[in-house]
């Protein structure tokens, strides 16, 4: 492997990676919990969420049906939708429109954030700068939009608005995608979503399976792009690097096998934004893939079929889930900047990257652990001011996280979760970080968190933060 | 103290009406009907009524709670001490049944078209009412009303209830609601007549 890099040089990276690390501390994904199904079906969250908004194991069932109950029947949808065509006219298909359905209420939810903050951070010149006793209410608030329209068709949308402390407000659509649900062939084979989208190759190991608030960085916001591989996190970087993408833009199938076996298989953009008003970086494709089998508890479609007993908790699912991925992407093309330790500029692409990983979740009675690990493999390109190759280097890193989430009362769970990175360039010590998270239900959809995040290699990065969501 | 005062006033405000006493000439059994009105309430249903204490033994039966359209089906029961209550479930989604109340017990949580059987058994100062919840949705709740008697009624949505079948005597109709209070009244059943009683209840 060419080592570009004098020590100089890696000492200014290292540095660079702390303070985006700093940058980091606090950066959190996005909030899930739509009470526009809980006045739907007329339930609790609790149907659905341990505490919002992780999932139970119905609540993951009620998803990847495409946000229907399993064998969902007429009369448990309480609010009655707005039909669209009369059921007759399936037969006159293609001489009439095929008939669907709205719900008769705006399928509107919001989520709002209060956040109190206290952090501290490791500057690139050794400083540290500390931030506390910020109130941030709110700091975000998310609108969600979703449901079914009809039989095979459901959708879900969301726009988060942040605003900043210059009072400028930061728009953002996490999501919007479209889905065909069981279009044909047995009930829950095959999903096509469409869209930007969580992809389900991460499924299970993001906001919506874990306790904790804050995103997994060691996983999704790595930066596996540097002269000798990747070195630290990513920041806000344009183009963004990828290291596993918590949204796409892309088309997915995914379907449940015979109720305990799970397949995903999706095309995405990649690394974007391009240029030229181009969403995708280049003219190539991501590709991904996931298979998961869960043993025990309930199926992933919630079917009860195979279960000895039902838990009365509806939290509890003692069962065992597993799970193996992949993600293959392209980013011929896509320059990423950089500066040598002799003051010298390069580019660098990360031509070909391969991520394959394992997932895990043990459920037992009121504990359940989470895991994943991801083996990171990028072909590096680098090219001088003029475009000429100069380099190829081969980088692999390691990344994986794990969680214990335990419920204490219905109410108050608490979790923590140590995750690690061990750096592409071989040549940087591995990030290291731990995650302590109490979290309370004031009410089924009002709850209050108190979550401690530490830099296990630098202490001077850390966050103690007091959060408040609610969902309405 | 401001609570009690106001609580007290409310109370004396509700004066309770005993109802006349109505001839139905022919009429097989003696028969007690009514209405109960739930002050401050969008409905009238789910009151019940029944006879304190009648004399006799009487033989315990077996009914059906259903968990349908996630509802406990019928929201209120009464039954008699001693009584086998099947609790359904009709919904493709697995229920739970569980009562914090009394002896506490919980029945696990079971998938469609199974039930689980519960024997009233326990009560020794009538009446004994166990709150229905279900862990699985938190929305859930029936109520059992276990009484000495076979003797009681249950309230429809307009109020009225009736209680077939009382022997001839003097009692004391109580009644029982999930959320309002009412004070017993006394009754004189007279053999071939019915009886009519009204209730108003309040918080
Ligand atoms: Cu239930």
């Amino acid at each position: 492997m060419a080592d570009l890099l004098g020590f100089g040089g890696r000492a200014a990276l290292r540095a660079l990676a702390l303070t985006l690390i700093g940058v980091c501390a606090w950066d959190v994904g996005t909030a899930s919990a739509i009470p526009a199904f809980a006045r739907k079906y007329a339930t609790s969250c609790q149907t659905c969420h341990s505490i919002f908004p992780k999932l139970n194991a119905f609540g993951v069932a009620f998803r990847l049906s495409g946000y229907r109950m399993p064998k969902e029947t007429e009369e448990m949808v309480k609010e009655k939708p707005v039909s669209l065509g009369a059921p007759a006219y399936k037969k006159l298909w293609p001489n009439a429109v095929w008939p669907g359905e709205i719900s008769s209420a705006v399928p509107l939810a919001l989520n709002v954030k209060f956040a109190y903050v206290n952090t501290s951070a490791l500057n690139g010149d050794g400083s540290t700068a500390t931030s506390n006793h910020d109130f941030q209410f709110p700091q975000e608030l998310n609108m969600f939009a979703a449901g079914t329209l009809g039989d095979h068709i459901s959708y879900l949308a969301e726009v988060t608005f942040v605003e900043n402390p210059d009072t400028s407000v930061t728009v953002a659509i996490e999501h919007a995608n479209l889905a065909f649900d069981s279009p044909f062939g047995p009930e829950n084979l095959l999903h096509i979503r469409i869209g930007k989208m969580m992809p389900n190759v991460v499924d299970g190991f993001q906001e919506m399976q874990i306790m904790t608030g804050a995103g997994i960085d060691s996983l999704f916001a790595y930066n596996p792009i540097g002269p000798n591989g990747g070195t630290g996190l990513a920041g806000d970087a344009s183009p963004s690097p990828i290291a596993l993408p918590v949204s796409v833009r892309g088309i997915e199938g995914y379907g449940i096998i015979k109720h305990r076996a799970m397949w995903v298989a999706g095309v995405a953009n990649g690394i974007s934004p391009g240029t030229n008003g181009r969403f995708d970086g280049n003219n190539a494709k991501d590709v991904y893939a996931r298979f998961d089998y869960k043993l025990g508890g309930m199926g992933l479609d919630g079917d009860t079929g195979g279960q000895k007993e039902i838990p009365a908790q509806n939290w509890r699912d003692d069962s065992l889930r597993v799970g193996a991925f992949v993600y293959r992407g392209d980013g011929s093309h896509i320059n990423f900047p950089f500066t040598l330790a002799d003051g010298s500029a390069i580019t660098i692409q990360d031509t070909h990257f391969l991520r394959t990983g394992l997932y895990a979740s043990l459920y037992v009675r009121d504990l359940n652990v989470i895991a994943a690990y991801v083996r990171g493999n990028d072909t590096l390109s680098q090219f001088d001011e003029a475009a000429v190759p100069l380099a190829v280097v081969d980088a692999t890193y390691h990344a994986w996280f794990t969680e214990a989430d335990y419920v204490f009362y219905p109410w108050l769970h608490g979790a923590f979760r140590y995750e690690t990175v061990s750096n592409g360039d071989p040549g940087e010590p591995s990030l290291r970080t731990a995650v302590f998270n109490a979290s309370a239900l004031i009410r089924a959809n009002v709850k209050a968190i108190v979550e401690y995040r530490r830099d296990l290699r630098h202490g001077e990065n850390h966050s103690l933060n007091g959060v408040m969501r609610f969902a309405f | 103290m401001k609570s009690n005062l106001a609580s007290a006033a409310c109370l004396t405000g509700l004066v309770m009406i005993m109802g006349p006493l109505l001839v139905h000439p022919g009429a097989a059994g003696s028969l007690i009907t009514g209405t109960v009105k739930a002050s401050g309430l969008s409905t009238n249903a789910g009151a019940v009524v029944y006879l304190q204490q009648a004399p006799g033994t009487f033989p315990p039966s077996t009914e059906t709670m259903d968990q349908k359209k996630m509802q406990f089906i019928p929201h209120v029961m009464a039954v008699v001490a001693g009584s086998t209550v099947k609790f359904l479930n009709s919904d493709p989604t697995p229920h739970n049944v569980f009562s914090p109340d009394n002896e506490k017990y919980n029945l696990g949580t079971w998938p469609q078209g199974q039930s689980k059987d519960y024997v009233f058994s326990k009560c020794t100062k009538f009446p004994c009412a166990y709150t229905q919840l279900c862990r699985v949705h938190p929305e859930m709740e029936g109520f059992i009303v276990v009484l000495q008697n076979r003797y009681f009624g249950v309230s429809d949505r307009e109020g009225k209830f009736e209680i077939k079948d009382v022997p001839p005597g003097s009692y004391t109709v109580g009644v029982w609601h999930p959320k309002l209070k009412g004070q017993p009244k006394p009754v004189v059943v007279e053999a071939g007549k019915s009886a009519v009683v009204d209730f108003t209840l309040a918080r």
